[in-house]
């Protein structure tokens, strides 16, 4: 019993991250993974997970999964754009030479780069997603 | 086959094994028991994906952000939008949504 817990403790701190990283462990285990951090919101995990795990792509958990990642991305950049759309009409509100503008200008550039990184995440696992099987073609 | 349970013996068995327990986190400075209830539920967690899938998604939807003025058909719209593109995620969501009317139909 010590030696599993030391050894579950010890492979966790050290090499699991390194092992994780190349890929080789079970595909259950990168799922797994995955929805801890997408419950988490902790979308750059999550992301990372699915790639991981993106080996057998025709696999219906890792398809769905990606889409669920995907979703909460969307989801996220949507909260943001509300955040943007909210300051400007506020700026608009108090005028150009507040003594706030400055702060909603760093606030406004701080929004627009999380949204950056949501969409680029969101486009990077859309590629995955079509890469496995020929998915229907946004509707501009 | 004639068995005989005895309430002392299971006591004390399960005395000794506190017991055990408390020697060897003394001793070892590690927390046994909740190692190895960490490391079975992992493996649980492992074999009962489907289920925590199925969890997923429904957290999904419950973390959409509802304006406080918006109504249902505003929420499912939202909800179709950003599933453009996700075939079995939009699957998913109908079949909550016809779960959830047969189960207040029932």
């Amino acid at each position: 019993m010590v030696g599993l817990n030391a050894l579950s403790k010890f492979f966790r701190k050290t090499i699991g991250p390194r092992i994780e990283s190349l890929g080789l462990l079970p595909h259950r285990y990168y799922l797994h993974r995955a929805l801890d951090a997408l419950e988490e919101d902790n979308i750059d995990e999550a992301v990372r997970m699915v790639t991981l795990a993106g080996n057998d792509k025709k696999d219906a958990r890792w398809r769905l999964i990606c889409q669920q990642v995907i979703f909460r991305c969307r989801v996220l950049a949507a909260q943001h754009q509300k955040q943007l759309d909210r300051f400007k009409t506020e700026m608009e509100i108090f005028g150009k030479p507040s003594e706030l503008t400055d702060t909603y200008l760093r606030l406004q550039k701080a929004e627009k780069r999380a949204q950056d990184i949501l969409r680029n995440y969101e486009s990077s696992l859309l590629n995955q997603l079509i890469g496995s099987k020929s998915a229907p073609v946004r509707a501009e | 086959m004639d068995r005989r349970l005895s309430i002392p013996g299971g006591l004390t068995g399960a005395l000794v094994g506190l017991a055990a327990e408390l020697a060897l986190e003394e001793i070892t400075g590690m927390e046994i028991v909740n190692g190895l209830l960490a490391v079975i539920g992992a493996g649980f967690g492992l074999i009962r994906i489907d289920r925590r899938i199925y969890e997923a998604t429904v957290n999904l939807i419950k973390r959409v952000p509802v304006e406080p003025n918006s109504d249902y058909r505003d929420v499912l719209e939202q909800i179709d939008e950003m599933s453009l593109e996700l075939p079995e995620l939009r699957d998913s969501f109908v079949k909550l949504v016809q779960a959830g009317i047969e189960a207040q139909k029932a």
